[in-house]
Parts: structure tokens; sequence; C-alpha cells
């Protein structure tokens, strides 16, 4: 053993640029890697996981559109923190789905609030065969969470539109603000679902926490279900946290409330949505 | 009964100097309280010789063995820290000061850490002056100060909606280091400066690899660190 030592010691004698080319080549490997890592709670990110939401969008637009008319088919599916096992599944499941443009994920993509976490999820739903989409969850706000999820995903409030709808996805996690009246940004949502232009058959809000939770915002419930009662053809509002599916008009106004199943319960809906405010609802199980 | 736990200490008999025993031949029958009386009146022994192991010389407790610079392992971009070595150079205990920039947080983060590492071997390469710690394992505890993260204890939700602390991290890790004596310290032990890395992970991703066995691999919860380490 000693001379096996000191023959590598009289090595690395006679070749003293060899160390520092090693530490050198070592370190440029591994800057790119998930193993450095300056704290669980840092928000940098390599550019695969980076802006998601707008990488999704530019290829939800280019793909052709799977059905005709006005008619649009998708996933919608909640929860997906420390699910990783059924995330796999999940992503099987969809992929052998008929017509799906893209999958919906209603908030809290990690537990703890943690980039690496998101990046996990990313690592299973990346093999989507459609893009998905999701809207930020209150576990997803912990800790450096809310920077984490802009650097990997993108805006807490975002709008597109695709087949004859506006989707309308909006930060309602009030209690991890303190309640601060503030959120979610109800003049954003106004103006988001206002004057849909002749193209548009309907609207559609995601949201993580429902109006009707202990967790929304309670000064903010009435004026944002005023907001989306008011505003022109919104179909429904689809929610997760509960981790439970659930259909109904808890209000006088008529407005319908889609909660989702979380991961773990290995069942997700396909929704298909035509005419103003037709829409059909399918389990399935994975 | 009381005096049973004793008889160990028959054992320390031979280690008398002659003297001492023949005196207590002299006092026969010597009771045994009184050789262990004149054991404990013998001078200690000379002080410590050079090649005693690291960490065994009396040292004022104020004053760390050895100093860390280090990045990454999920202790701060940048870190400094001090610690002690005991246990004859086996155990490192540190204590370290890490700092994240705002660039890579939502406010800057400061990452306090207490840790201990176990290296059961020292390996010397030769007659050369380079020393191996090939393995190490080791536990640690982090706080992260940062004004603009988000608590997930502070009262927002019913106590324990959130299990965890968002600021307290808990975490093991595996190691190495590689040193070089270069001089003598002021109590005549060998200096070294040595590089180490460090390979862990913490409770919140081990809670999410135990909920996922199969599903989550264990490179994907590992964490890398380097540092330097250099004796007082």
């Amino acid at each position: 053993m000693p001379q096996l030592f000191s023959a590598f010691h009289s090595f690395l004698r006679r070749r003293r640029g060899l160390l520092p080319g090693v530490a050198l080549l070592l370190s440029s490997l591994l800057a790119g890697c998930d193993l450095i890592e300056f704290s669980p709670n840092e928000t940098r990110t390599p550019e695969a996981y980076h802006d998601l939401t707008r990488k999704s969008l530019e290829r939800l637009q280019q793909q052709p559109k799977p059905l005709g008319g006005d008619t649009v088919r998708f996933v919608f599916i909640g929860d997906s923190q420390r699910f990783y096992e059924e995330a796999e599944a999940f992503t099987q499941s969809v992929n052998q789905l008929p017509g799906v443009s893209f999958v919906a994920i209603a908030g809290d993509i990690s537990d703890f609030g943690l980039i690496r976490e998101m990046r996990w999820v990313h690592d299973r739903l990346k093999h989507l065969n459609v893009p998905y989409l999701t809207v930020i969850g209150n576990h997803d706000l912990v800790a450096n969470g809310r920077e984490a999820y802009q650097q990997v995903y993108g805006p807490l409030n975002y709008s597109f539109e695709y087949g004859s709808t506006r989707f309308v996805f909006v930060d309602t996690n009030g209690r991890e603000y303190g309640f601060n009246g503030r959120v979610p940004n109800v003049p954003w949502v106004q103006q988001a679902l206002a004057n849909p232009g002749p193209g548009i058959r309907r609207q559609v809000v995601m949201s993580h926490v429902p109006p009707h939770d202990a967790d929304f915002d309670p000064q903010l419930v009435a004026p944002y279900v005023q907001a989306l009662s008011s505003a022109p053809r919104v179909a429904f509002e689809l929610n997760g946290h509960k981790h439970d599916f659930s259909v109904g008009q808890p209000y006088e106004n008529g407005l319908t409330f889609i909660n989702s199943y979380s991961f773990e319960k290995r069942q997700y809906l396909v929704l298909t949505l035509w005419g103003e405010k037709e829409f059909k609802l399918d389990t399935v199980q994975y | 009964m009381s005096r049973a736990f004793l008889l160990p200490l028959l054992l320390l008999v031979p280690l008398l100097p002659a003297a001492a025993q023949s005196d207590s031949a002299t006092a026969a029958p010597a009771p045994l309280p009184a050789a262990l009386a004149l054991a404990a009146a013998e001078p200690a022994p000379a002080e410590p010789a050079a090649v005693a192991p690291t960490g065994l010389t009396a040292q004022p407790w104020y004053r760390p063995h050895h100093l860390l610079l280090q990045t990454a392992a999920g202790q701060g971009l940048i870190t400094a820290g001090v610690g002690y070595t005991t246990l004859r150079g086996r155990v490192d205990l540190d204590v370290l000061a890490g700092y994240v920039p705002s660039k890579y947080s939502i406010t800057p983060m400061g990452i306090f850490t207490a840790k201990a590492g176990y290296s059961p071997w020292t390996l010397h390469l030769g007659q050369s002056r380079w020393q191996v710690r090939p393995f190490t394992v080791g536990a640690l505890v982090s706080h992260t100060a940062s004004r603009g993260l988000n608590d997930s204890r502070d009262g927002k939700y019913e106590p324990g909606y959130y299990w965890w602390s968002s600021r307290t991290r808990v975490g093991g890790f595996v190691g190495g280091k590689v040193s070089r004596v270069i001089g003598h310290n002021r109590y005549g032990h060998p200096r070294t400066l040595g590089a180490y890395y460090e390979l862990g992970t913490n409770d919140l991703y081990l809670s999410s690899i135990f909920t996922n066995l199969g599903a989550l691999g264990v490179h994907e919860i590992l964490t890398l660190g380097f540092g330097v380490k250099y004796d007082l």
C-alpha cells in the first residue's frame, strides 16, 4: 500500500500541471450539474429548467390542434408535490390519450418550495407528448419558492388563448402573503378577462386555492367572485388544493368550480369544451 | 457491592512505577485504595512529545484548531468557518457561516452551519508530506437567515400545517480529504493544508426519496461541496 501511494506521489510530482488541470476540468463539468448547490433554497436553475411556461406556450401554439371546430380537450390534475412515482405513471397514461392539447396542473408543483423539487417534477413531465402548464400553489411559495417558481416556470399570473378559449391562470394563495389584500390581484383578473375577441368562445380561470376555501384571502372573496361572474363567457374555474375531485356551484351566481384530483389519487380529469359553456368531464385512472 | 466497580482498577496496578509497587508491598496487606492514592500522587507524565496525535494537547478552548473555506454543499456560495479536532484527529467539529447573494435568492442568504465529521483513517503517502483521509462520514445542522425567505412556521397556518422549518436543515454527508504538511504549529504538531469534498443530502431530500423509493434516484438528491482546511 505505501509503495502504491509513493508511486502515485512521484507521478503527481512529475506532472505539476496535472492537479490544477483535473480540478479545472472537474469544476467545469460540475458547474452545469445538479450536484453543486449553494443552498436548497437557491433560485439558480439551468436553461433546460428555466422559463418553462413560455416554452410550453410556444410549443402549444406551434402544434396542430387535434380536434376540429371550437372543441378543445385538455387534462386537468393538481398537487404533484412529492408524488414522483405517480408523476411517471401519469405521464405514461396521458401519452396514450387521443385528442389532448395540453395538461393543466392546478398548483403545488413542489412540497417544500424548493427549486430542485420543481426540476424533479419537470424531469418526469417533460416526457409528456403535449406541453404542460402550471399555476402556483401555496406550497410553491414556501421559503424562496416564489422566486424559484418564477425562475423555473415564469409569471404567477398569466393568460393565453388557445382553441377558441382564453385561459387565465392566477395566484390565489392569499394566506401565504399573510392575507395582505393584494393576492389574488383582482384588478389584474378583471383586466385579463375583459373584452374577449370575437374568436374567443369561452374563458377558463385556473387557480390553486378556490375562493370558498379558508386559505383564500377573506376580504377578496366577494370582489374576486364578482370579477369572474361579471366577466363575459366564463365557463368555469379550475382549482386544486383540496386533493380531490369536486364540481359545484357554491355561489348564487351560478359560476361552476371544478376541483382536481391530486397526483396521489392516481386519477385525473379529461375536460372537453365546446360551445360557450358546454363541457364534458371524464375521469381516467392510472 | 459498592466496591465491586473498583475491581477493574486493579488492572492499573502494573502501570505503577516499581517504587510504588515496592512501597505497597512493605505495607502489606495494602488495601486497594492506598495503591490508588499512590497512583494519583504520581507526577503527571512529561508534556506530550511532538509526535502526539493532533488534538491531544490541552489548548485554550477558545483557540480553534483549523480554519475552513468552502463552497456549495448547501452551505453557501462562499463559506468560511473554524473548527476543532478531537479523538486523536478522527473527529472534526466545525462551525461555518456561508453567503448566497440575492442573484440566487429573493434576498441574500446567510447560512450558519454546525457539523461533525468522523474520519477513521489517515494514510500517509510513503515518506512524503502528503496525507489522505479517504473516508469521512458526518452530520450537520444549518440555519438560513434571509429577510425575503417565506417562513413555514410563523403562524400563517394552524400549527403543524407545514411540518418542516423552511430555515433549519439537518443533513448528512460522506467525504474525503487530501492534505500536505506545511511546517509545524506552536505546539510542535504538524500543520497541514488540505482540500476536501463533501457529498451529502438533507432532511427534505431524504423525505422525498423515502416516499418515492425506486422513482427518485439517489443521484437526484445528492449535493456536492469543496473546501480547504488549514491547521492553526
